[in-house]
């Protein structure tokens, strides 16, 4: 069978597991339904891997193919057909997203267990896969726009998916609204490339872009601004990522799979996907590389302070996501890409050893509650350090070689650029540092009650759970889980799962080791083949340098870690008092969420307020409609002649309807 | 097959008078179903691709005026029938599963609503257009004045008072389109014989400054009928007095009835006005847009909600054809038949939580979705077609609406399409405050809610299902309605520059112009 082919049937897996699961919520027995959903995705993967042995019996330089369906919607000069367009890249795509998200279906299999909505978990969660992999195979951007959608549907429904919880609805709100706002920016920039294009669909774009635009022109410049938008908002840069740490509410899984391992990362696909024509519009990506830049610093920062365990995670995701941002918008595609597949390794194992340590602490999220862990849950533990490590860019560890190969680009690519080398560096530091952090508030030290507890006893149970942003107790009947927890380490599936990624996090930057080999450069190679940013290298020397620096930086930031939060305990509150002002910003989260309250929400609301009861009462019922009002105030008499009148007229109406019809049907003719 | 598609509603609305009291409910049923079934079959009868007027029926009518009995379906006009069939299955359905008052005026009334409401679309006669599109009002008069509901209780009209509230402002803009046909009828004859046929109307257009005056003059019956901004103030009252079930129908079909008339009458007849004007308007239905969804994410009753968030819709429907372009007037058309699928299942989910809380407000209710999975699931793939979720049919028609406006006025899209962001807000907190959250009171209503029954679903279902389908293959509606939609605005433009005729045209048009047939306009 030919790519194509495999590649719809990646995308039917999914959507058919979403089907069944959801129809079949009270037929399918919760073991079934988490098989299946499980099995579905497991299928994609294996179609995923049979697309790529296909695609790789190609000519390297025809390694592109689109396939469509039906047409869509096709009227008035839109060419708009249900396509898809297969690739290097998009398989890519398809890999790491079908890959992790196999795992991490497993792992929700043995964690959602005492969870009422367990249908629909994973119903939603197969939803989001189909969603995401139609967002990486679409052929025109009309359907990557529908995957951009679908997927943040996906994420809203399983952010407020405990929708008893009015923080979880909250959050879900913020995230589809801002997400909606990034739509607007791809459906904006699809209009633009239509006028100027004449098309929607990828190869045809592409391929007339560059004789289209001279570089610069302000018209290429808008629309990779305009993509920027819906990138930004999706992967959650700066300044439209306050949906991010909020979306933490939703159940650990989903933080792992689509606040960290997949979702997030569309933004980046999307800069690789159209590097075309970012590189027609340097100035564009000029601007979506120095956000990049800025995320990952401010990101770094908050995630340093933060004293809620999956925020703090939530936050280094942006700031990898940044790296990520960064590489793809200067040109180091395959470095960006593959720092988003080691990511996607030890950010999802992170987030599952995290739900895991939560689920024992009965959801609370508090790390300055948490300690001990390192004893009570060991496989956990162990899981949690190869993660951290991994992001840390511990020497040997996948996060060391992807992160390096993307600030070794920039070094390469020299000039400006050597900024985004600096202060990457900079932020590599703090990563340590942040990552240790929690690594050491976290499991070492006496352990604390819950902590005790499984020491002792091999479970906890609690009272009831209770909302630890509110202090309400939750609503179990609707499917938050109740007094019995699972603990990762005593589930198979979840064992399974988290152990198969700490060994990806470990040694997954292997296949990308300078100077030996180069796995994922030579499968993307045909895709940026035309680009003359890809064919920057950077040199032997300059890599191995590269590498020496950060491996130094990061046993430096953990070395400081160490230092506060091991040997000095004290240490980080005397910082605390000694920076306050920064550490006022830090906590604040840089007072975004307020930024975005003042400028935008509460005007809103203002002119919402105004309209209702202002406008509409005076101005509208007021002058308009003054006939009714004022006609009934000003006496009876004319009340009865008005209504009297319509009344008449009702009746002239149907009589002389009536009438005519009987003398049309008499003359008969 | 027009003529029987159009009277049978009125055959089984007379014939269920003289049926028992228990029997009319179901009788009207089958009615509504007949209808459904001419209609399916004038859809599936109908050759795509062309752009002309099939199953026309003309016949002389009163032929000392000009008048004749004319009807027709085009790609302008084909989905919205479809539309009203199913629609009004669905609300007499609705409605035939409770008791009603006085059941035989009841459903004599919705079917005669429905002849109506079928004759202005099926109507190629100007004068029988504006008879069909006055009676449409007496049928809603009624039922909504004896049938409604009373709100002086709550500081609000009584059904009637809002009734009469609504009549006012509807009749007004009929009377000046009654003169208007008239005068179009007679300015036209220029001395010779009348007539009202609107595609001869249109082949002879009038002088400029008549077509300035009864430009305006169709505009505000079809402004107030939609309604837009500022001629709404007739809505809230009327959609709170409103039985449901006939909301149904009201909401769903006969708002589109202005939109229609526009492309029918307006564009056709008065295109040099249609050009001068076109800048007016849009900003008319731009601010229908901001307004309507302004006000839409600040009201809790949810009938207000559905009722100005159909106000921005419209305004998005009449931003697609005064974009004047054939992308934009498919995606007003296509966005026509969606909008009234997704404001009727809507009002039906109103209704259903009318009977489980007590209660319109959103404030009071909360949390349904926990015994109710199933509405819930259902009301959550309506809220995310009525929010135009890129995937559904609605994002289709907004996107050809929104690229319209765009290739031709970009500012006006870059305000248009704010709309879109305050409609995922206003649209997912109507489902939101609904069915997620806890109720007011840990004992409110919302733990006593339960799921939608069967026969509910069935009336319920398949209009999602309709929804679903749609949204897989829009191309259904486009590829039947595009040819009539682009030769209609092509025909606007032929007064203009040689270069504009050329821009707009057909490439039916473009063909016809290489083999000689067809000259430019100089």
């Amino acid at each position: 069978m030919s790519a194509t082919t495999w590649a719809w049937l990646v995308l039917l897996f999914p959507l058919l597991g979403s089907i069944v699961i959801a129809l079949g919520y009270r037929a399918l027995p919760r073991k079934a339904a988490g098989a299946f959903g499980t099995l579905s995705i497991a299928l994609a993967f294996a179609c995923g891997i049979a697309a790529t042995v296909s695609l790789l019996g190609d000519d390297p330089h025809s390694r592109h193919h689109a396939s469509s369906l039906w047409d869509y919607a096709s009227a008035a000069g839109l060419d708009i057909k249900l396509g898809i367009f297969v690739d290097p890249l998009s398989l890519f795509m398809v890999l790491v997203v079908t890959g992790v998200s196999t795992l991490i279906h497993l792992y929700s299999y043995g964690y959602m267990q005492s969870d009422e909505g367990y249908h629909r978990f994973f119903s939603y969660l197969n939803f989001f896969v189909f969603s995401m992999l139609l967002l990486v195979l679409a052929g025109n951007f009309v359907l990557l726009i529908v995957g951009w959608a679908f997927v943040g549907f996906a994420s809203y429904a399983l952010i407020s998916f405990w929708y008893r919880r009015e923080t979880a609805t909250k959050a879900g709100m913020k995230a589809f609204v801002i997400n909606v706002v990034g739509d607007i920016g791809l459906v904006l920039a699809a209009f633009l490339i239509f006028r100027e294009l004449g098309s929607f669909d990828y190869g045809e774009v592409f391929e007339k872009a560059p004789e289209a635009f001279a570089t610069n022109e302000w018209t290429i410049v808008a629309i990779c601004l305009l993509l920027l938008v819906g990138a930004f908002a999706k992967s959650a840069q700066l300044p439209l990522h306050t949906w991010l740490p909020d979306a933490m509410e939703g159940p650990t899984p989903v933080s792992s799979l689509i606040h960290a391992a997949t979702m997030v990362t569309a933004g980046v696909y999307l800069i690789a996907r159209t590097h075309v024509l970012f590189e027609l519009a340097p100035t564009a990506a000029d601007v979506a590389a120095f956000v990049g830049l800025a995320t990952l610093l401010v990101a770094a920062t908050m995630a340093l302070v933060m004293t809620d365990l999956k925020r703090a995670i939530a936050y280094s995701t942006m700031s990898q996501i940044g790296y990520m941002v960064m590489g793809v918008s200067i040109g180091a595609y395959s470095a960006g890409m593959f720092h988003l597949m080691t990511h996607a390794f030890f950010k999802a194992l992170l987030f599952m050893a995290a739900g895991s340590i939560i689920a024992a602490m009965a959801n609370d999220q508090n790390i300055d509650k948490m300690s001990g862990f390192g004893r009570a849950m060991r496989f956990t533990s162990i899981a949690f350090v190869c993660g951290a490590l991994a992001l840390a860019a511990f020497p040997g560890t996948s996060g060391f070689f992807s992160k390096d190969e993307i600030l070794a680009f920039a070094e390469a690519r020299g000039g400006m650029y050597l900024v985004f080398t600096v202060l990457g560096y900079v932020g590599a530091l703090l990563t340590a540092v942040y990552a240790f952090r929690l690594v050491f508030r976290v499991l070492p030290g006496t352990p604390c009650k819950e902590a005790q507890e499984l020491i002792e006893t091999g479970h906890v149970a609690h009272e009831t759970p209770k909302n630890p942003a509110t202090g309400e107790p939750e609503d179990t009947d609707v499917g938050f889980p109740g007094s019995e927890h699972h603990i990762a380490e005593q589930n198979w599936p979840m064992r399974a799962a988290m152990g198969v990624l700490a060994v990806l996090a470990l040694v997954g930057g292997l296949v990308q080791i300078p100077g030996v080999d180069d796995v994922i450069g030579k499968f993307l190679e045909p895709v940026f083949e035309e680009s003359p940013l890809a064919h920057i290298h950077p040199s032997l020397a300059q890599d191995y340098v590269g590498l020496g620096i950060g491996g130094v930086i990061a046993l430096l930031g953990i070395g400081i870690a160490y230092l506060l939060y091991v040997k000095q305990p004290e240490r980080p509150r005397q910082l605390e008092q000694r920076l306050r002002p920064l550490h006022t910003l830090f906590v604040n989260k840089w007072y975004f969420d307020e930024l975005i309250d003042v400028l935008v929400v509460r005007p809103a609301l203002a002119v919402g307020r105004f309209a209702d009861r202002v406008f509409e009462r005076f101005v509208v019922d007021g002058l308009v409609s003054g006939t009714a009002e004022t006609v009934r105030g000003a006496g009876g008499v004319v009340r009865t002649v008005q209504s009297g009148f319509v009344r008449s007229y009702a009746l002239l109406l149907i009589a002389g309807f009536a009438g005519l019809a009987l003398y049309f049907l008499l003359t008969g003719s | 097959m027009s003529s029987a598609l159009l009277w049978a509603p009125l055959a089984f609305g007379l014939l269920g008078l003289f049926l028992p009291r228990r029997a009319v409910g179901p009788w009207a049923v089958l009615g509504a179903l007949v209808t459904l079934g001419l209609a399916i079959a004038i859809v599936a009868g109908f050759e795509s691709g062309s752009s002309g007027m099939q199953y026309a029926v003309d016949e002389p009518w009163i032929s000392g005026l000009g008048v004749d009995y004319s009807l027709g379906v085009d790609g302008l006009n084909l989905f919205l029938v479809l539309l009203t069939a199913v629609l009004w299955v669905g609300g007499v359905a609705f409605a035939a599963l409770r008791e009603q008052e006085r059941p035989k005026n009841f459903y004599f009334l919705m079917l005669v609503a429905e002849t109506a409401t079928l004759g202005a679309f099926l109507a190629q006669d100007l004068l029988l257009f504006v008879l069909f599109f006055d009676l449409m009002l007496v049928p809603f008069y009624f039922l909504f004045g004896a049938w409604g509901y009373d709100r002086s209780g709550e500081g609000g009209p009584t059904a009637s008072a809002a009734t009469l509230k609504m009549i006012v402002y509807t009749l007004i803009g009929s009377l000046l389109m009654l003169v208007a046909a008239i005068a179009t009828a007679i300015l036209a004859a220029d001395g010779g014989d009348i007539t009202f046929s609107i595609s001869e109307l249109a082949q002879q257009p009038l002088g400029e400054g008549s077509q300035r005056w009864i430009f305006w003059f169709f505009a505000a019956a079809f402004l107030v009928k939609m309604p837009a901004f500022l001629l709404h103030g007739w809505m809230p009252d009327a959609y709170r007095a409103a039985p449901l079930p006939v909301l149904v129908v009201f909401s769903g079909v006969l708002a589109k009835v202005g939109a229609y008339g526009f492309l029918r009458v307006v564009l056709p007849v008065f295109p040099d006005a249609t050009v001068e004007f076109q800048e007016a308007i849009l900003l008319i239905a731009l601010a229908s847009i901001l307004y309507g969804s302004v006000m839409a994410f600040t009201q809790t009753n949810v009938r207000l909600i559905a009722g100005y968030s159909s106000v921005a819709q419209l305004g998005f429907i009449t931003v697609g054809i005064f974009a004047l372009r054939a992308d934009g007037a498919d995606g007003a058309v296509l966005q026509m038949v969606n909008h009234g699928l997704v404001v009727a299942p809507i009002l039906i989910i109103v209704a259903l939580l009318l009977e489980r809380t007590g209660s319109e407000d959103i404030r009071e209710m909360g949390g349904l979705a926990m015994r109710a999975p199933v509405l819930a699931a259902l009301f959550l793939i309506v809220a995310l077609a009525t929010l135009a979720m890129p995937g559904s049919a609605n994002f289709v028609g907004e996107f050809y609406i929104l690229n319209g406006l765009f290739q031709e006025k970009i500012v006006f899209a870059f305000v248009a399409i704010t709309g879109v962001a305050m409609s995922a807000y206003y649209a997912l907190r109507l489902y939101q405050q609904t069915m997620h959250n806890r109720p007011a009171s840990q004992q409110g209503p919302g733990l006593l809610s339960r799921e939608i029954g069967i026969r509910d679903g069935l009336v319920l279902a398949p209009l999602v299902l309709c929804i679903l389908a749609l949204s897989l293959y829009p191309q259904l509606i486009l590829e039947r309605t595009a040819p009539t939609v682009e030769k209609t605005v092509a025909k606007v433009h032929r007064g203009e520059s040689p270069e504009a005729q050329l821009a707009n045209m057909t490439i039916e048009e473009k063909r016809e112009l290489e083999s000689g047939n067809l000259e430019l306009v100089p």
